[in-house]
């Protein structure tokens, strides 16, 4: 069977190039598992594009980095792609991670009133910590990694055919043992500290958390 | 909160911040990217950014007090 996985990579500042950057671990996994992959990097990740290839391909399985705020969530230089009230019907029947701010305090809900499968992200501002003499090479950067390896953890998770649940599970896991990592080892760790313990505590899922994209039709 | 107390707490803030390495940034989503020199100016001049940032400092100490990190 062929499923098919979107994801968006809006590139325009450090944080949307840390996000696409690590997005590249979740594409070579799909390709690897088989999975028909669309990538909306750079000026693809815009609403028309997302839109059409939303239509065209009904992705079971979709990934939105950007930029968000409680009923939306953007594409490259900030372009609205999903927003409450004028298209979150088109996210019905998928299965989706949105690793931005706040979506998934309203866009989250409502999208899945309007169908969504499932609707993976955080209630408030996503952050993480970097090392800005990294910034041509985010997926060396292990600073960042605290942060966002837990979040491809999910992600991962989906496309090898684990449930939402299993796969919420272990990302939370994977960003409590960097948590814990983090608040015991020395004083310039601790700082990420704070910022790991308030992405978990804004990491919501709502929506069927048992569906996974093996139950969905390809 | 009166301002004596407001001015307290900005000082607990910015002296946990200035814990943050040098050669470290801090994204804050749509807010963008920021030093520690940054999130202090911010939390000094009380802007939606130090807000937060005060926000997440005092619950994070208060999730640590009750025990009840994660």
């Amino acid at each position: 069977m062929s499923f098919t996985y979107l994801v968006t990579r809006p590139e325009y500042d450090d944080t949307t190039h840390y996000l696409s950057d690590w997005s590249k671990e979740t594409i070579k996994l799909a390709e690897n598992q088989g999975l028909k992959v669309l990538d909306l990097q750079r000026e693809k990740a815009n609403k028309n594009e997302f839109e059409g290839k939303m239509e065209k391909f009904s992705p079971v399985l979709v990934m939105i980095n950007g930029h968000g705020d409680i009923d939306s969530v953007t594409g490259h230089k900030n372009q609205i792609l999903v927003k409450v009230g004028l298209n979150e019907g088109i996210l019905k029947s998928k299965i989706v991670y949105a690793l931005s701010c706040k979506s998934a305090k309203i866009l989250g809900p409502r999208s899945v009133q309007a169908g969504a499968l499932n609707y993976t992200g955080y209630k408030d501002d996503f952050i993480f910590v970097y090392e800005p003499e990294l910034i041509s090479r985010p997926l060396s950067d292990k600073t960042a990694g605290l942060f966002l390896k837990p979040s491809n953890i999910l992600i991962e998770s989906l496309i090898k055919g684990n449930s939402v649940r299993e796969s919420f599970e272990k990302s939370k896991n994977a960003l409590k043992k960097n948590f814990n990592l983090a608040i015991s080892t020395s004083e310039s760790d601790s700082t990420t500290a704070r910022f790991l313990w308030w992405n978990l505590r804004n990491f919501s899922s709502y929506g069927d958390l048992d569906t996974s994209i093996r139950q969905l039709p390809n | 909160m009166n301002d004596g107390t407001a001015e307290e707490i900005k000082k607990l803030v910015i002296a946990r911040l200035e814990a943050i390495p040098k050669d470290k940034k801090i994204s804050i989503g749509s807010h963008g990217e920021f030093s520690k020199e940054n999130l202090i100016e911010e939390v000094k001049s009380g802007s939606e950014v130090g807000r937060k940032i005060i926000e997440i400092e005092l619950e994070f100490l208060r999730a640590l007090k009750k025990g009840i990190v994660l």
